[in-house]
């Protein structure tokens, strides 16, 4: 269902580019600065680099990236906020920070002070352990935590809460331990310092390699990697990890603007043999494009929800 | 995939990396290009007085990264030309000792002693030589250490620790370079909080930026860059300032000595030096091994210890007329520090002097390769790229002594005359060049303005007797500790006592309170 | 063991009660959680208490210099020294000053201001070249208590080498103060 909904979403967010016309002739003025707020040298760090510089082949336009990380996207997006909306600066964040982050910062802003202009691809978020634990499945895991509690990562609060929620629709403890970044709950779980955790997508590789096991998904829907592992829905938790990596703007980027980097990175990120559409094929199964008015729409959603998942996680 | 495996594919790693050129049809990987570099410039900056290894290093990071971007790729060549200036400083420094009697990094000092007389005697050349043999051999003995120990202690760090004995292992860490580190263990504590308080602006885990003075400023921490170099940099860059403008002392000039032509050292002297060199060599590694204390303190010991054995030998001219001895004893001991050194750094991620903190920057920039126990965790059949990485820096690092034992000598020599450039005219380009290379990787005045106001800290912790070093490594493990803490104290389910919960941490606590103890109750001497 | 020392005990005693203000004004009124809380039925180190740790570093470590430090310890911050200081801060603000302005200043009529400018020829130099010249030419003539035309001559050479290196081969780096415009 909700995938019919995203598919819908981008087809009607494409479509409502498409007729843009201003979009086309629309050019930035002057260099242009690309806030990062991911760690460099990660993975999505790496796709926003390789976004922009698929964009300044194709169009010319020049980029300069630059790092703002920090408190899950917020010191990003209290930093943009103040910057001219002229199309001279964009950020690159993830859903989250729009939605949960930003209702729990509680830092007097709303979706609504910025422009979302679009999402790049989606997360292959699912809850991993060691394959050498010996659990082939979620219930395996849960019947282990049974006698005593596990130690659980998680590398945001979002995620603490579904952890926790979870452990409560199973009638079983973890231990959650947060940490910063999603290498840093595979480096624990890998290190044994963790049993189970949330990761990303950086678990495919350990996964086909067979040292890592996807035990459920935390999507609404199943991964692409383990389509059996049960999904958050199914293990009682009305809530999910969906996610995506999104541009975003300070509020009044004028139309124009916005739609005309929707299209161009659209258009790098879909397209064959650019190095955006490689790399974000490799590291996150493909790209997922919602634009524009669609975009906007989704991060309120998230937005709205992260109330509702902040109240059951604190009865 | 076995350990042999891995050192094979290190090698290779190095060898086989993006091409640069290709020379007679073999493609030149440009990792050994920019060893190559970044040891000559290691010599040049060395060779000067007022420049030191840590500096070069500091400045060439941006445009390092500027040139190869954030991929894993960037590792080696960047780590590669960062190892070199390590090393070509650590020889370079022996230069103006010798030629000028004034050395060129701190840890020189002891070489003037013999060195300078030597020169006036016109023996300079053979001085340089002496210097280069013990400095390369002390070197070379200190990285296969640190090639046999790191890999092993990190496999039993990772395999033996938990989260709460790695928590109380930082904290020992930390109490034992506070203490260790200047000859007041409460200077040394006072050090460390300020460190440790400006690693902890605007982290945290709550999305209020802690300690941000609701500021935007503040809200995303002082930037490590701005923290470490105006501390390390910029605070020495003032006071040598001040010092200069105070004195307005000219540089005395070591007037033209006929030096002597014939200055090869022959067999027999090269023998006669060995047993000094291989005892500082080992004194060397050992200090160098546990972080902290620098290679001043090695090159002291090494000395003294030389000096014992040589007055029980009888031989003229005595230790500090210019015997080569005494050369040999401290050059050998000052250079086996750099390998050892990283020893902490690639197995528990703690560095030791301020060249691994610039190294430990590097790989934190670039991303992809974070040293701590995890590098050196076998991973089945698939390969851990973190360990090639590893390898591949080891690789590096023979490779660097290979040209030090090759080229280095002839380069060390000719470099006589950058120790002429004088000081005051020097420094405030490196503060422009300090100041700038900063903007560079933060973009924003902000950034500037915070590295001369931890410059200004740097300057009075100095004229207080305050030494900086602790300050610096508290602020690059601040996170590091309170996010290991935090996660043992949640992993143990709300412990309050998790730093004592186990035989391991019990010990590493006790061992912190002794550190303690003991030093304040011993006066030291041999500051850094 | 000596007697206690003057230095000592103002530098240790100073630093201890500095420690006591931070954990107790700074670190307790500007943090959002406290030393620990309690969040999903689970009691987490909150982000105060770290802070506050660092701060009985300070404490600790002063008391530790008023009480065991001795004389060959003890170093004394002079009137000079300060003077020094404030001389060194007023040049840098100077310079810095310029270096943030001068472009901008020098852009106030062209159209639409510095920014679109910022990464055009030459204006994105004017700044940096100034700035960092005053900076140079002002330190060296500052330690050499005296003006000189070689002092200039070093500052424009050194600041036109910083452009060379980091502006002219690299495209996505920018010069000061060219990202804050």
């Amino acid at each position: 269902m909700k995938r019919i909904l995203t598919a819908a979403a981008a087809a009607l967010g494409l479509s409502a580019l498409s007729t843009g016309a201003l979009a086309q002739d629309w050019t930035p003025p002057g260099p242009i600065k690309l806030m990062i707020a991911f760690a460099a040298g990660g993975g999505a760090d790496t796709q926003a680099r390789l976004i922009a510089e698929d964009l300044e082949t194709k169009l010319g336009w020049q980029f300069i990236p630059e790092q703002v990380t920090g408190k899950g996207g917020m010191n990003l997006a209290m930093a943009i906020k103040d910057e001219p909306s002229d199309g001279s600066v964009i950020g690159m964040v993830v859903t989250e920070t729009m939605g949960y982050n930003m209702m729990a910062a509680d830092a007097g802003v709303t979706p609504d002070d910025f422009t979302a202009i679009t999402t790049t691809a989606g997360f292959q978020m699912g809850i991993v352990s060691l394959s050498s634990k010996g659990w082939t499945g979620f219930d395996d895991m849960i019947a282990e935590a049974q006698g005593t509690p596990l130690r659980f990562g998680v590398m945001s609060p979002k995620l603490a809460d579904l952890a926790y929620l979870l452990g409560e629709a199973q009638g079983v403890e973890f231990n959650i331990i947060s940490v910063q970044g999603g290498r840093a709950v595979m480096n624990g779980v890998n290190a044994g310092d963790m049993d189970l955790g949330f990761m990303a997508g950086i678990q495919g590789r350990g996964v086909a390699a067979g040292e890592l096991v996807n035990l459920a998904s935390a999507l609404s829907e199943p991964l692409v990697q383990t389509p059996e592992a049960p999904m958050l829905s199914d293990l009682g938790v009305p809530f999910n990890a969906d996610g995506y990596f999104l541009f975003i703007a300070p509020a009044g980027l004028p139309t124009e603007a916005r739609d005309a980097f929707a299209t161009a990175i659209g258009e790098v990120i879909t397209t064959d043999g650019m190095k955006s559409n490689d790399m974000i094929t490799k590291a996150f199964g493909g790209p997922t494009v919602i634009a524009g008015d669609a975009a906007q729409a989704l991060v309120s959603d998230y937005f709205d929800a992260a109330g509702r998942l902040m109240e059951a996680a604190s009865e | 995939m076995g350990w042999l495996d891995y050192v094979w594919l290190g090698i290779l790693a190095v060898f086989q990396g993006p091409e640069m050129f290709s020379l007679f049809g073999i493609g030149i990987s440009v990792t050994l290009v920019m060893i190559l570099m970044g040891f000559l410039l290691g010599i040049a900056v060395g060779s000067t007085p007022g420049l030191a290894g840590p500096m070069a290093m500091a400045i060439a990071l941006p445009i390092l990264i500027s040139i190869f971007g954030f991929t894993p790729d960037a590792l080696l060549p960047v780590m590669g030309f960062l190892l070199g200036i390590m090393k070509g400083a650590t020889i370079g420094g022996a230069v103006p000792a010798i030629l000028f009697n004034t050395p060129g990094t701190p840890d020189a000092y002891m070489t003037t002693l013999d060195g300078y007389p030597m020169t006036r005697r016109g023996e300079a050349k053979k001085a340089l030589r002496v210097a280069h043999f013990s400095s390369a051999s002390g070197d070379t003995f200190s990285d296969i250490v640190l090639i046999l120990c790191a890999p092993f202690l990190a496999v039993v760090v990772e395999r033996y620790l938990d989260l709460p004995e790695k928590a109380a292992l930082l904290i020992l860490s930390l109490a034992f370079i506070a203490a260790v580190i200047s000859n007041s263990v409460g200077k040394g504590l006072i050090s460390l909080g300020l460190g440790l308080l400006a690693a902890y602006v605007g982290t945290g885990e709550d999305f209020y930026p802690r300690l941000s003075l609701d500021t935007q400023v503040l809200a995303q921490g002082f930037p490590v860059a701005a923290v470490v170099l105006g501390v390390l940099i910029v605070g020495e860059v003032f006071c040598r300032l001040e010092d200069i403008r105070r004195d307005r002392r000219l540089k005395s000039s070591s007037g033209d000595i006929v030096q002597a032509k014939a200055t090869r050292l022959s067999g027999a002297e090269l023998r006669g030096l060995m047993p000094y060199i291989g005892r500082s060599a080992i004194i060397g590694t050992a200090i160098g091994a546990l972080p902290g204390i620098g290679s001043t303190l090695a090159a002291t010991l090494g000395y003294a210890s030389a000096q014992r054995r040589y007055r029980r030998s009888g031989k003229t001219p005595k230790m500090g007329d210019g015997a080569p001895e005494g050369i040999a004893a401290t050059e050998a001991a000052n250079s086996s520090v750099s390998g050892a050194n990283l020893i902490p750094v690639l197995s528990l991620g703690i560095p030791g002097n301020a060249a691994a903190v610039f190294l430990i920057l590097a790989a934190e920039t670039i991303g992809g390769f974070n040293p701590g126990p995890s590098v050196f965790r076998q991973m089945g059949d698939a390969v851990n790229p973190e360990m090639v990485i590893a390898f591949g820096l080891f690789t590096c690092m023979m490779i660097a002594n290979l040209l030090n034992w090759t080229i280095g000598g002839v380069f060390m020599r000719s470099m006589g005359f950058m120790s002429r450039i004088p000081k005051h005219v020097l420094l405030p380009v490196v503060l422009l060049l300090t100041l700038t290379s900063i903007y560079v990787q933060e973009t924003r005045m902000a950034a500037i303005w915070f590295t001369v106001a931890f410059g200004i800290l740097g300057y009075a912790m100095r004229r207080l007797g305050i030494s900086p070093l602790p300050f610096v490594i508290a602020f690059i493990l601040g996170g590091n500790l309170e996010q290991t803490a935090r996660q043992a104290f949640a992993a143990t389910g709300c412990d309050p006592l998790f730093l004592v919960s186990s035989a391991v941490s019990i010990l590493f606590m006790a061992l912190t309170a002794s550190i303690i103890v003991l030093s304040l109750k011993r006066p030291k001497e041999a500051p850094e | 063991m000596g007697r206690f020392n003057r230095a000592n005990l103002a530098l240790g005693l100073g630093v201890a009660i500095l420690g006591l203000m931070i954990a107790t004004i700074w670190v307790s009124m500007d943090t959002a959680s406290g030393l620990i809380e309690k969040v999903r039925r689970q009691v987490t180190i909150g982000d105060a208490l770290a802070p506050t740790a660092a701060a009985m570093f300070l404490v600790v470590g002063g008391l530790l210099v008023a009480a065991f430090d001795r004389d060959d310890t003890a170093y004394r911050v002079s009137v000079g020294n300060l003077a020094f200081v404030t001389s060194l801060l007023i040049l840098l603000f100077v310079s810095l000053a310029l270096m943030r302005w001068a472009g901008p200043l020098a852009a106030v009529f062209a159209e639409g201001g510095y920014r679109p400018l910022r990464d055009t020829a030459p204006w994105k130099y004017i700044g940096f070249s100034l700035g960092g010249t005053a900076l140079v030419a002002g330190l060296i003539c500052f330690v050499e208590r005296r003006l000189s035309w070689r002092a200039i001559w070093v500052a424009l050479v050194a600041t036109l080498a910083l452009i060379l290196v980091y502006d002219l081969p690299f495209d996505d780096l920018l010069l000061p103060p060219n990202g804050d415009v």
